[in-house]
C-alpha cells in the first residue's frame, strides 16, 4: 500500500512537472485567441518555424541518446564516483557527469548512495557541474550557437567544475566528521 | 577475491535470503583473507529502485560474485555487466554457503561471458530494444516542455516587444550576465529548453553574455530542486554549492563570450 501511494505521488508530481507548464501555455494561446486572433496565429506560425528548426538536431539527439543508453548503465557511472585518489577520482567524475542522463532528482538517491560510502564532496560537485555537458543535446546547442561557442564553453564549464570542487570540499571541511578516501582529500 | 551473499541477518549463522533486490543485509566475504562484513542492504528499505541501489552496492563492495536465493533479470543483468557472477539457487547459512563456494559445490553461475558467447545476437537485439524504449521515453518526456517552450516562444516573438526585452537586458556586460544568471538559476527543466530559448533571445538582440550565463545555471545551479538536494545530500552542502556555481557562472560567461568574439573575429 505504501509502495502504491508512493507511486501515485511519483505520478503526480511527473504529470505536476511537464504537463502543467504545456497546459498553462496553451491557456495562455487560448485567451489570446479570444481577444487578439491575428497575434495568435501570428505566434503559432512563429512557434512552428522554431520547431521545424529543431527537428533536424532533435533527430541527431535521439541518435546520441540511442549511443548511450546501448553503452552507459546507471551502476557503471555510481562506480566511477569516488573511485580512485586525486586527479584519478577527478577525471573519473567529470566522466560521469558528462555521461550521465535523465533529471538531477533522480541522481540523488544514487548519489546519497555513494557519498555515505565514502565519495567526497568534491567529486560529488563536479560530477553535478559537469552534467552541464550533455553531450545528446550537442546537436541543438550547436545549431542555435556554432561549434566554436559550444566547445568554448564546454571546456570552461569542464575546467571551473574542478575549481567548484575543490572550493566546496574547502568549504565543507570544517563541517565534517566524515571520512573523506576519495579525491580532492590528497590536493 | 570477495563474494556477497544476499542474507536475512548479518552473521555467518543468518540464512540465506530468497530474494537478492529485498534482502535486509549483503555479507561481504574476502575468501582470501577470511574477512567478514555485513552491509545493511537498500533492499530493507522495501522502497522502489531498492534493486539496483543493491546492485550499486555490490559493485562499489568489489565483488567477484553474488550468492542469493533468486535474483531478479534486470538486477541480474546488471550485475553481470559489470563482471559480477551471479549464483542463484543458494540456501541454507550464509558459513554454508560460503564453504559450498569454495568448494564448487553450488549450482553454477551465470557468466555473462558464457551467455553473451552462446547468444550473442539474442542478447544483442534485447539490449538494442530496451535502449530504444529508453531514449524514445527520455526524449518523450521531455517533449511536453519543450514543446510548450516552443510556443512560448512564439507567443514572446509576437507580443512581447523588443523594446521591453531591452529594458531587462540592457545591453550592460555585467548587469546581464547577472540577470541571466538568475532566470537560469530559478527556471529548471531539461536544458534542451535553455539553449531554444538563449536562441531565440539572441535574435532579439539580448546580449550572448546573459544568454551564456543563463544556459550555465540552468543546469549548475537548481533553486526548484534545492529542497530535493538538501534532502539528499545535506542543507550545507546543497546551499555551498549552489551558492559556488551562481557565483562561478558570473566569470564563466564573461569568459565564454570574451575569447569567442577573439575566435571568430
Amino acid at each position: 500500500m505504501n509502495k502504491q501511494s508512493a507511486q501515485k505521488s511519483k505520478n503526480i508530481k511527473y504529470l505536476r512537472g511537464t504537463v502543467l507548464f504545456p497546459v498553462l501555455v496553451l491557456v495562455t494561446y487560448g485567451i489570446i485567441f479570444a481577444i487578439l486572433p491575428d497575434k495568435a496565429w501570428l505566434a503559432l506560425r512563429s512557434s512552428g518555424t522554431v520547431f521545424l528548426k529543431l527537428l533536424q538536431p532533435l533527430a541527431c539527439v535521439f541518435m546520441v541518446m540511442l549511443v548511450l543508453n546501448l553503452l552507459v548503465k546507471p551502476a557503471q557511472i555510481a562506480r566511477f564516483l569516488g573511485k580512485g585518489a586525486g586527479v584519478k577520482g577527478i577525471i573519473f567524475s567529470v566522466v560521469a557527469g558528462i555521461i550521465s542522463m535523465g533529471p538531477v532528482y533522480a541522481w540523488y538517491p544514487l548519489l546519497k548512495e555513494v557519498r555515505e560510502k565514502g565519495a567526497g564532496d568534491g567529486p560529488i560537485a563536479i560530477f553535478l557541474y559537469n552534467r552541464a555537458v550533455k553531450p545528446f543535446l550537442l546537436p541543438v546547442m550547436i545549431a542555435y550557437f556554432g561549434w566554436a561557442y559550444v566547445g568554448i564553453l564546454t571546456i570552461l564549464t569542464v575546467s571551473v567544475s574542478i575549481a567548484v570542487g575543490y572550493c566546496l570540499t574547502v568549504l565543507m571541511r570544517n563541517n565534517s566528521k566524515r571520512r573523506y578516501p576519495h579525491g580532492f582529500e590528497q590536493i | 577475491m570477495k563474494i556477497a551473499i544476499a542474507a536475512e541477518g548479518s552473521d555467518y549463522q543468518a540464512r540465506v535470503a530468497h530474494r537478492f533486490g529485498m534482502s535486509p543485509y549483503l555479507v561481504i566475504v574476502d575468501l582470501d583473507s577470511g574477512e567478514f562484513e555485513p552491509v545493511t542492504s537498500p533492499g530493507a528499505s522495501g522502497k522502489g529502485g531498492a534493486g539496483v541501489q543493491a546492485v550499486v552496492l555490490a559493485v562499489s563492495k568489489d565483488v567477484h560474485a553474488v550468492l542469493t536465493g533468486y535474483c531478479s533479470p534486470v538486477a541480474r543483468s546488471h550485475l553481470m555487466s559489470n563482471g559480477i557472477e551471479v549464483v542463484t539457487g543458494v540456501s541454507g547459512t550464509v558459513g554454508e554457503a560460503v564453504e559450498k563456494y569454495k568448494k564448487g559445490d553450488l549450482p553454477k553461475p551465470l557468466e555473462a561471458d558464457a551467455d553473451r558467447r552462446t547468444g550473442d545476437r539474442k542478447i544483442d537485439r534485447v539490449t538494442l530494444i530496451r535502449a530504444m524504449r529508453s531514449s524514445v521515453r527520455q526524449l518523450t518526456t521531455l517533449l511536453p516542455v519543450m514543446i510548450g517552450v516552443v510556443l512560448l516562444i512564439g507567443l514572446l516573438n509576437t507580443v512581447v516587444s523588443k523594446a521591453v526585452l531591452m529594458s531587462i537586458f540592457s545591453g550592460n556586460a555585467a548587469l546581464d550576465t547577472l540577470w541571466g544568471a538568475c532566470f537560469g538559476s530559478i527556471l529548471a527543466g531539461n536544458p534542451i529548453n535553455s539553449y531554444v530559448i538563449g536562441g531565440e533571445f539572441l535574435k532579439h538582440g539580448v546580449s550572448l553574455f546573459a544568454i551564456t550565463a543563463l544556459i550555465v545555471t540552468w543546469v549548475t545551479v537548481g533553486v526548484a530542486q534545492l529542497p530535493a538536494e538538501i534532502a539528499a545530500l545535506g542543507k550545507r552542502f546543497a546551499l555551498f554549492r549552489n551558492a559556488i556555481c551562481f557565483v562561478a557562472s558570473l566569470p564563466i560567461s564573461i569568459l565564454t563570450v570574451v575569447i569567442f568574439r577573439l575566435v571568430t573575429r
